[in-house]
């Protein structure tokens, strides 16, 4: 064994990009849900950036390596240390039998990830795509460890390459892509049904600082705040439900879809997170605030175009 | 709904974030409605094959919602694409539908709710079976849950409005009401439907080739099965 979790983690689970051209069958995207952190994540290790890796939410685990590999840690902010040692995230990391790993308090952020050379083994077996995808979803259980969270005790084998290839030192200066502390801003588009908000329900949306309710998951973010109120109900029959749709239920609390949502909901939705923005969901922790800020079809176009330059900047290979 | 007139005066398109657009139709649920949605997501699957350039095409009762890839195709393109496909004649689609017979246990240690739809509706506990194993019902499109089925067909007299409270967990194969719907729980589930009987049939078979048993413009219908029935086909599932 290569990987073991002494320390689950409050919630650990295995991602890659998820699955795609499936919706109409109910099947949602799933995979990691901070994309820009995944990315860098394989491309330290020298994989490519979809490859398979670790989630983990809130609370990191406690790992102990039983081989030599090269690791990488990216997204949240966490106290590291290997063995005791204080160890930096966005870098090539080489840890060798017997080390231990450890994530200590969480700083900022609610998601990080770590990925590994080779090819991940779960139960001596190497770890089957499902519709496509190794991506665990957890709410329906399928996907990843038999579509469950890894339990404290869990053991994984990895399958080096047979002419391990020394991976080169790769740094990420991750602080030009984003930094955000806990207040966030999310940038967003129209909805098929903004239009059916009045002014004075557009207002309240765009103008108050939710907060990120604890109840928020993988298949959404919960938000907290002075409710859309609703003088009359809007009813709309069910359709396609994307990522990033910000519903607004009968209560008038915002919910934002994410990787795992279900693909065809009945709620209004306000608006729609611009695809750059997407990652950033993943790590709303709960109590971060969220401001919504409207900007035009172009203008999202030209942000995702200027983020995908400058991720490619970060990381040439 | 049964001519292209009434189709080409009656949609708009709406922006739906930056990657996706949605084709909204101002018809009530129809079969003819489900049909022309399903020609048109065949005819841009088709259209744009094995390319990256769309992401999704999620059918549902009266819209289409399609994801494409804004980087590299512009939404103006799409959109104009749409308005050229809604020009043909989409109406006279041919689908390979199949009636789909789904066993289904009404006995009472697997349908918590059977006699509290019974009393809502007024009548006894057989007669909503009976009312239920009776329509074929449409299935305008999957979603919400992996292999969820959407269907069309209830009759009135078995609507009855969702618990206020949802149950936190609820078997995958149970057979619910909700409002006008019926369905079945693809995988276990919170939900707020009433329970009225569970299905032996796997709905998901994760790993199978066609892991879904129905899609849009499928007929379905409930057939009842006794419990040595649903035991016997569990069984044979595990």
């Amino acid at each position: 064994m290569a990987i073991h979790f002494i320390k689950a983690g409050l919630q650990t689970s295995i991602q890659d990009a998820g699955r795609q051209g499936l919706m109409h069958q109910g099947v949602s995207t799933s995979g990691a849900m901070d994309t820009t952190a995944m990315a860098m994540a394989n491309w330290l290790v020298g994989k490519p950036k979809t490859s398979a890796l670790f989630e983990f939410t809130l609370i990191g685990p406690a790992i102990e390596f039983s081989q030599s590999l090269d690791i990488s840690i990216t997204g949240a902010k966490f106290e590291l240390t290997l063995n005791n040692l204080p160890v930096p995230s966005y870098q090539t990391i080489h840890v060798k039998a017997g080390d231990k790993l450890n994530f200590g308090k969480r700083l900022q952020g609610a998601r990080a990830y770590m990925a590994f050379t080779g090819d991940l083994l779960f139960e001596s077996k190497v770890l089957p795509d499902v519709l496509g995808s190794k991506a665990t979803h957890l709410t329906a259980g399928y996907g990843g460890t038999d579509g469950k969270a890894i339990r404290n005790d869990t053991s994984f084998g990895i399958n080096l390459p047979e002419k391990k290839s020394q991976v080169p030192l790769r740094v990420i200066d991750h602080k030009k892509v984003y930094h955000p502390g806990h207040n966030y801003f999310l940038r967003c588009v129209l909805a098929p049904e903004s239009s059916l908000f009045n002014a004075a329900q557009r207002d309240n949306f765009y103008h108050q600082a939710f907060r990120v309710n604890p109840n928020s998951n993988r298949m959404g973010l919960r938000l907290e705040g002075e409710p859309i109120d609703f003088h009359r109900p809007i009813s709309i029959a069910s359709s396609g439900l994307i990522q990033g749709s910000i519903q607004i239920p009968p209560s008038g609390l915002p919910i934002v879809s994410s990787v795992d949502g279900q693909t065809i909901g009945g709620y209004p939705r306000i608006a729609v997170v611009i695809s750059a923005d997407l990652a950033k969901l993943a790590q709303l922790a709960p109590g971060d605030s969220v401001m919504f800020v409207k900007v035009s079809q172009e203008q999202a176009l030209t942000i995702l175009k200027n983020k995908q330059q400058q991720l490619s900047q970060l990381m040439l290979e | 709904m049964s001519n292209i007139l009434t189709l080409k005066n009656s949609y708009h398109i709406v922006e739906n974030g930056d990657s996706a657009i949605t084709l909204l139709f101002d018809l009530s649920p129809s079969e003819q409605l489900t049909k022309v949605i399903i020609q048109l997501s065949t005819l841009l699957k088709r259209r744009y094959n094995d390319t990256p350039v769309l992401v999704e095409l999620i059918p549902a009762y009266n819209s289409l919602t399609i994801c494409f890839n804004p980087l590299k195709l512009p939404i103006q393109t799409l959109k104009r694409l749409l308005k050229e496909l809604l020009q043909e004649d989409l109406t006279g689609y041919v689908s390979q539908a199949r009636l789909i017979e789904i066993p289904v246990c009404y006995h009472q240690s697997l349908a918590p709710d059977l006699d509290y739809v019974a009393s809502y509706a007024g009548i006894n506990p057989q007669e909503v079976i009976a009312k239920h194993t009776k329509p074929e019902y449409l299935v305008h499109m999957l979603g919400f849950l992996p292999g969820f089925l959407y269907l069309g067909g209830l009759m009135p007299e078995l609507c009855c409005p969702r618990k206020q409270v949802p149950q936190l967990r609820i078997a995958a194969g149970s057979v619910g009401i909700g409002g006008d719907q019926t369905g079945i729980y693809p995988v276990a589930s919170p939900g707020g439907w009433h329970i009225i009987g569970q299905t032996p049939l796997n709905l998901f078979a994760v790993g199978e080739e066609e892991p879904f048993i129905a899609a849009p413009l499928d007929r379905v219908k409930f057939v009842e099965i006794s419990l040595t029935e649903f035991n016997k086909r569990s069984e044979q599932l595990t």
